[in-house]
């Protein structure tokens, strides 16, 4: 009986132990460089780096492509030194939370490499004065205007308003400007700035000039004299982004801020390049135009795997260089960050148009600015409130102006030593 | 017929299942240890060895079907629940979410900064008499030199090969790294500190160049303090999971690490006022959303149970139609309903010709959560309902209407107290779960409205749970310690409640 039984543990161990062993995962070897990037950029990179394999010598690159772009963040959050990636594709503002939590690696470029990219989009990626990645692409919006309602480009705000007002009753209009892209914060920015409120203004050698930032009477009672009949919106700019690009597919508003990465449904709906800045109150004065890059990012997984120069290669020789980045927006067609890519023959026109308004009047979203609970509070989660009080609340534009103006001061205080 | 198989041949399917088992569970635990959690490895190898021992011995009969419920609450809700516990009572949150050793190891690279002259060189990697090397060149001044780890050569033009770019890429003594060896020195280089002058070294970015560098914050660790090079500032432990400066505790050395601070995420739910007072304010509205969702669905249902009681015409197709909604995936009503809700185009306000905020007016937006919750709820109550009212003896009825009671007596008297001891239980378990409602919250009004302007932290239809998870996971800093320790509070809540209501209605005594 002993024996029997025995024989029967010796049977389930030596299987358990073979099966165990067989399907056993092999160790990653060192020589290979993982790349984790989103369902749009992740199969345009496989694409583009298995194209021409030599990027980094004696490596080869492995693209890892989530369902979403969410679903990569929620990958890269709760990625393990086993799991994680050597670089991860991701937005601007991964870079405070991910160099905070450890799970971002500084980069020290060249003075030749950092040439080939506006100052500003370092400052994108950039948490308590380290840099944490390289800029891959332009995500910005810009104003759209609908020539079948809207004959040509307004000059000022206020020509705008008056356009709706004429038109209203006449087209159908359900709105004179909406916001299709970036949501009532980042998206709305360009309306803030045009209307007096902007977040932070640079001076021409990328820094931020605090003292001449956001304006909020200026601001409330230009929102008192373009958007409001007394106490109550006149219609032109509705709180929310809700059915904004619909509206304007159909016709039924002149003018909106759409996304870059949403140009293709517009092209598809037969609409041309007519793109430009919201127009300010003053004629020839532009509201500033969201624009953020996103990041090729290092990782400190990259040391662990013993691969951190062959990561840093990689960005360096690929991500931020001219030929890879012509490369990979050729085919991903987004506006490239890197200078030389800009200027190929390559890029197509929505590139190009996108590319000019956010050149003419942008601004970075930064990551470690404005976006963190600093002071006790985030500008930008509170920024859409602003519309809802005086919008459809009709609360005292003035008045809310004053709070929103605190928040960003608070958080302005708070905030700026993390850049 | 008893037995299909039977006899060795069972036994040897037995073994091999098991086996099988055994196998993936080995293999789990074999990747939870190289990924360096022990508690879930050291757990997987437990549970092979009681399945083996509970399915290849006669040690109890009653465990071999007791043990797989037992392994998977123990992994499944035991786990989770200590996991909890044990992070309530650490510092764990954005920017304190590794180890110590991982955070020194991480703040020892964070020290070394660029020299303020921001030289860096074009660089060769290699080796001079068998020892890492670089060759390094600056192709603007024209100056060349080869680096060890432990001294710098300068080298004259003349006496080196140039790449098409004026890169130099042989030089005497230098035997340059072959595209085959880059990858297994990756380790050897990166790190390694060559020579530049006194001051400086040059630290690797990537393969092709090095940055003039010079470590600014340094390691001690006999006293567990770094010490800043330049400046002389001494950041000590501050046993909050940072290195802080002694006399600004608010200058810290990022990142941080977990680290213990006991019941401080308790004493701050009571203390800070920023999480006192939101939390005061959605537990009041948590217990009102569970109360009027049980009482509004529970009368709803028993309503439509008690009207259907009574032989009609169509009763079937009605009973069909009324338990459709349960039948709907709760995900796709409920955001149908968000959009039936919205304000310019939604079916409701163009139905009732009203322009109503619903998710902005934190009032409405309340009603709209109970409403939605109705349509969602009503079916199950009217089910259970109606199956009760079948259970009920009609002879009891009967007697009450020949002693000359009214239909309302019969029910106030007879049908609810009977109904209610039966419903009981269930009406507890529908209070607990949507005191959890997470998915009604989060998908119908994101917890919303929220009037950021004036301060407010938690929105007007927040739960306990949904609050929770912004503190856990929303933007900005996510505090997954203060987000365990009110988890906690919600388990306590929740089950006291529950044990508290099934004791009033004697529910466990009829069990017993």
């Amino acid at each position: 009986m002993k024996t029997k039984r025995y024989g029967f543990a010796g049977v389930f161990a030596a299987i358990a132990l073979a099966v165990s062993t067989l399907v056993a995962p092999s160790a990653n070897a060192a020589t290979e460089i993982v790349v984790w990037a989103d369902e749009s950029r992740g199969p345009n990179l496989t694409k583009v780096i298995a194209a021409k394999g030599d990027w980094v010598s004696g490596y080869t690159v492995k693209v890892v492509t989530f369902s979403s772009f969410d679903a990569l963040k929620d990958a890269f959050d709760k990625a393990t030194d086993a799991s994680g990636p050597d670089i991860v594709v991701g937005g601007n503002d991964w870079v405070p939370t991910g160099a905070k939590s450890g799970k971002l690696a500084p980069i020290t470029l060249t003075a030749a490499v950092k040439a080939r990219f506006n100052p500003t989009q370092f400052v994108d990626l950039t948490y308590k004065g380290k840099l944490y990645g390289v800029p891959v692409d332009i995500n910005n919006v810009a104003m759209i205007y609908n020539t079948k309602l809207v004959s040509s480009a307004p000059k000022s705000f206020g020509e705008m308003v008056s356009n709706y007002k004429s038109l209203k009753a006449s087209k159908g209009l359900k709105a004179g400007l909406c916001i299709a892209g970036g949501g009532m914060s980042w998206g709305a920015h360009s309306v803030f700035s045009a209307l007096g409120a902007d977040a932070y203004k640079f001076n021409s050698r990328g820094g931020i000039v605090y003292g001449r930032s956001f304006t909020a009477t200026t601001f409330g009672k230009n929102v008192r004299k373009y958007l409001m009949d007394g106490k109550k919106s006149n219609g032109f700019f509705p709180a929310t982004d809700t059915g904004c690009k619909d509206n304007f597919l159909a016709g039924t508003v002149p003018y909106a801020v759409i996304g870059n990465w949403e140009w293709a449904d517009y092209v598809a709906k037969g609409f041309t390049m007519n793109l430009m800045p919201v127009p300010g109150v003053r004629e020839g004065t532009y509201g500033k135009m969201f624009g953020s890059v996103s990041g090729a990012l290092l990782t400190t997984f990259a040391a662990k795997h013993g691969v951190e120069s062959g990561a840093k290669s990689l960005l360096t020789n690929f991500f931020a260089s001219t030929d890879g980045q012509v490369r990979y927006q050729a085919i991903e067609k987004r506006p490239p960050a890197e200078k030389g890519a800009q200027a190929d023959s390559t890029v197509t026109a929505a590139q190009r148009g996108f590319g000019s308004s956010a050149s003419l009047a942008g601004i970075p979203q930064i990551g470690a600015f404005l976006n963190s609970n600093k002071g006790g509070a985030n500008y930008w989660d509170s920024a859409p409130a602003y519309w809802t009080a005086v919008l459809i609340d009709g609360k005292d534009a003035v008045r809310e102006a004053s709070k929103l103006a605190a928040i960003w001061r608070a958080n302005t205080d708070g905030g700026k030593g993390d850049l | 017929m008893t037995y299909l198989i039977r006899g060795k041949v069972a036994l040897l399917i037995k073994v091999v299942v098991v086996a099988l088992l055994a196998s993936v569970l080995l293999l789990l635990a074999q990747s939870a240890f190289a990924q360096r959690e022990y508690v879930i490895a050291a757990f997987l190898a437990i549970s092979v060895a009681i399945l083996a021992l509970t399915y290849l011995s006669k040690i109890s009969i009653p465990l071999k079907f007791f043990i797989p419920g037992i392994l998977l609450l123990t992994a499944f809700v035991i786990g989770p629940i200590l996991y909890t516990v044990a992070m309530s009572g650490f510092n764990y949150k954005t920017g304190n979410i590794i180890s110590k050793e991982e955070a020194i190891v991480q703040i020892k690279v964070r020290g070394i900064e660029p020299a303020p002259s921001g030289l860096s060189f074009d660089i060769k990697l290699g080796t001079v008499d068998g020892k890492p090397a670089i060759l390094a060149s600056d192709i603007n001044t024209s100056e060349y030199f080869l680096s060890t780890l432990e001294g710098r050569t300068p080298l004259v033009a003349s006496s080196l090969t140039f790449n098409e770019y004026g890169v130099a890429i042989v030089a005497p003594n230098f035997i340059p790294l072959n595209e085959t060896e880059f990858a297994s020195a990756d380790k050897i280089y990166t790190g390694a500190r060559f020579v530049f002058d006194d001051q400086f070294f040059i630290a690797l970015e990537g393969f092709e160049a090095g940055v003039v560098s010079q470590q600014v914050l340094e390691f001690v660790p006999e006293s567990d303090q770094f010490r800043n090079l330049l400046t002389g500032d001494v950041y000590t432990d501050n046993g909050r999971g940072n290195y802080a400066l002694a006399d600004d505790q608010g200058a810290i050395l990022e990142p941080g690490w977990r680290a213990p601070i006991w019941f401080e995420n308790y004493s701050n739910i009571v203390t800070d006022p920023r999480v006192r007072e939101p939390l005061i304010r959605v537990f009041i509205w948590t217990v009102v959303f569970a109360l009027l969702t049980v009482l509004t669905t529970f009368a709803l249902g028993l309503l439509l149970a008690l009207a259907l009681n009574k032989a009609i015409r169509g009763r079937r197709i009605y009973r069909s139609i009324l338990v459709l909604p349960y039948a709907m995936p709760s995900v796709m009503s409920i955001l149908i309903w968000g959009g039936m809700f919205n304000t310019e185009f939604g079916a409701i306000n163009a139905l009732l010709g009203t322009d109503i905020a619903w998710f902005s007016d934190p009032n409405f937006a309340r009603v709209a959560v109970i409403l939605v919750n109705l349509w969602l709820g009503f079916p199950y109550f009217y089910l259970i309902s109606s199956g009760s009212l079948q259970a009920i003896p009609s002879e009891l009825m009967e007697a009450a209407a020949i002693d000359g009671a009214n239909p309302r007596q019969i029910f106030r008297k007879i049908t609810l107290p009977l109904l209610l001891q039966i419903l009981s239980p269930l009406l507890i378990a529908s209070f607990a779960f949507n005191f959890n409602n997470f998915n009604l919250i989060f998908l119908l009004t994101g917890g919303g409205p929220r009037n950021e302007l004036d301060g407010e932290i938690a929105g007007a239809t927040d739960i306990l749970i949904s609050y929770t998870y912004k503190i856990a996971f929303g933007s900005g800093t996510q505090d997954l310690g203060l987000a365990s320790a009110i988890s906690l509070i919600i388990f306590i809540l929740v089950a006291s409640i529950s044990l508290y209501s099934l004791k009033k209605s004697k529910v466990l005594e009829s069990f017993a």
